[in-house]
Formats: C-alpha cells, sequence, structure tokens
C-alpha cells in the first residue's frame, strides 16, 4: 500500500514539474516572442478636410480611441503609417516623418520600450506594456492650433 | 491401511452420531476388521485422555449466543483494523491535492506574470519636464502629451518646426 501511495505521488509530482517546465517554456516563448506594432504620425485638427490631399482620415477604431480622449480636436489625418515588427534582440528605429523618428523594443512578455526623437533629439522614452486593444498616444501641440501625434498599437 | 471415511465414521460411532444402520455396519466392520479396532480403541483412549482435562465449566449463555458475540468481536477488529475504512473518504485525495495545489499555484503565478494587464505598468523618462500622461482604462488608451514644439515657438505661417 505504501508503495503504490508513493508511485502515485511520485506520479503527481512529475506531472507538477512538467507543468513547471511547460509554464517556464511558455514564459520564456513570449518574451523572445515577436510583435507586430503599427505607427502612425497623426495630424489632429478641427479642420474638415486636410490641406494635404495625401492625409486621409484615421480608421473607425483609432478615431474612437482619440475622441474618447480628452482631445479638442476633432478630425484626425493620418500623415504615416508604419508597420514594424520588434524583438528583444534589438531596437528598431523608424522615421515618421523628417524631423520625428520613433524608436521600439520589445522588452519581453509583451512590454515595449519606445522612445520618441524630434528633430533627432530624444523627447521621452517610455516603458508600457501593449496587449492587443491598447494604445499608445504621443503628442503635442503644432502650429494653427492642430496637433501631432504618434499612435501606438499592436497588431499580432 | 484405513481409508479416511472410515477414520471419521468411527469418530462418529464413537460420539454416538451414527444411524443405527450405520452403526451396525460399523459394528461388522470392527468385528472382521483388527485394524479398524485399533484405531476405536486409540480414539476412545484419547477421548477418555481429553475428558479427564475438562473442567466442566458451563457457559451462562447458549452455545450460538456465545459463539456470535465472538463473531462481532472477529468483526468488529477486522473492520478497524482496515485504515481506509477509519479515514474520512478525502483523504485518499490528500496525496493528490498537495501536488496538484502546488502546481495550480504555478500555473496562477506563470498566468499572472504572462498576462497583459488592464493597467500596463508603465515609467517614462521624459526629457520635456511639461509632459504629463493620461490613462483611459475604458479604452485602454494611454496618451503622454509633451509640450514639444509649444506651439508659441511656432507662428501659425511657419510650419518647418512641427512634427508633421
Amino acid at each position: 500500500m505504501r508503495l503504490r501511495m508513493s508511485v502515485e505521488a511520485s506520479a503527481a509530482w512529475l506531472v507538477c514539474a512538467l507543468v513547471c517546465i511547460g509554464l517556464g517554456e511558455g514564459k520564456l516563448q513570449a518574451a523572445d516572442a515577436k510583435l507586430k506594432l503599427e505607427a502612425q504620425l497623426i495630424w489632429a485638427t478641427t479642420d474638415h478636410q486636410s490641406p494635404d490631399p495625401s492625409h486621409k482620415p484615421v480608421d473607425a477604431d483609432i478615431l474612437k480611441k482619440l475622441q474618447d480622449l480628452p482631445l479638442k480636436w476633432t478630425n484626425y489625418f493620418v500623415v504615416n503609417r508604419k508597420i514594424m515588427e520588434v524583438s528583444t534582440v534589438g531596437p528598431v528605429k523608424m522615421a515618421m516623418s523628417e524631423k520625428c523618428e520613433i524608436e521600439v523594443r520589445h522588452v519581453g512578455n509583451g512590454t515595449v520600450e519606445v522612445a520618441l526623437f524630434g528633430k533627432r533629439e530624444p523627447l521621452v522614452k517610455r516603458t508600457q506594456s501593449l496587449p492587443k486593444g491598447e494604445t499608445l498616444v504621443l503628442g503635442g501641440n503644432a502650429p494653427n492650433a492642430t496637433a501631432w501625434l504618434v499612435v501606438l498599437k499592436r497588431l499580432e | 491401511m484405513i481409508d479416511y471415511d472410515l477414520q471419521l465414521k468411527l469418530q462418529a460411532h464413537l460420539d454416538g452420531e451414527l444411524s443405527p444402520a450405520e452403526a451396525r455396519g460399523i459394528q461388522a466392520r470392527l468385528a472382521r476388521d483388527p485394524e479398524a479396532r485399533a484405531l476405536l480403541a486409540e480414539l476412545t483412549a484419547t477421548t477418555a485422555a481429553l475428558a479427564d482435562f475438562e473442567d466442566g465449566r458451563r457457559l451462562p449463555e447458549s452455545r450460538e449466543f456465545f459463539w456470535s458475540k465472538i463473531e462481532r468481536e472477529i468483526h468488529r477488529d477486522a473492520s478497524s483494523a482496515s485504515p481506509s475504512a477509519a479515514l474520512p473518504w478525502w483523504a485518499g485525495w490528500r496525496r493528490w491535492l498537495v501536488p496538484i495545489g502546488t502546481a495550480a499555484m504555478v500555473a496562477l503565478a506563470g498566468l499572472m506574470a504572462t498576462r497583459p494587464g488592464l493597467a500596463p505598468e508603465a515609467e517614462a523618462e521624459l526629457a520635456d519636464p511639461g509632459a504629463f500622461t493620461y490613462r483611459d482604462y475604458t479604452a485602454r488608451t494611454t496618451l503622454v502629451w509633451l509640450s514639444y514644439p509649444a506651439e508659441k515657438e511656432f507662428p501659425a505661417d511657419d510650419g518647418s518646426d512641427t512634427m508633421d
């Protein structure tokens, strides 16, 4: 009887160990996974149309998020849109405009480190968890009572 | 050589347990079989010897009742000797509950560590002292508002230094 209990208990502990190993491996895989992100440079205005015909209105999901924020602008136009894949290997730097650059690094577990540069000068570096559905908006005022926004959201 | 059946019948004859017909048959066998007679004599001597050792004590109750008490004691001892019958129903699960509980705690810790949180942990190094952060938990949106480039620094007719 004691031997049988010992065998069963050993089997249970083995299952426990396998679960731990599986979780650890899953966590390592999650830490090493690549993230696919979308970065958009957006111009915010109260005008109904952008003077630049190449500017397109933002997608509905981004518009909804921006309208939920305490911003005074009503219309948002995409100046530039970039897709990037970031990993834990190293940061990815991408120019959103002639003066605006972002550098993104996956620090693991869906958390990214985002650095924003204006005219090559670092403005902000932020570390934030960015699961699907989470959006990070960096912004500032621009001439003519408008604003610029860099919207970062995770695609995969 | 006397067979086993005959030995039993001789014992039964000695105890007076045979029917009259069987008793007559045994008597006939004893008359012609000296080996059977010798065995009967031996059994008779043994019975007499054992009878001398009996103290003649009588039970205060019937034999059946006395035996039933012994039988109950035997069953009670047998049931108390079985540890599984005395333990509660969940006792058998204890050896499973400890490792399963440990695995569940590890799994929960792993999920908490890997699960994307509703309120993401964030830290910012701001080069812009006028910047602030706003978090909309419902929309799952974080806004970092910078004072760069300040509007007053860029006249309306000069968009050369804006981010766009």
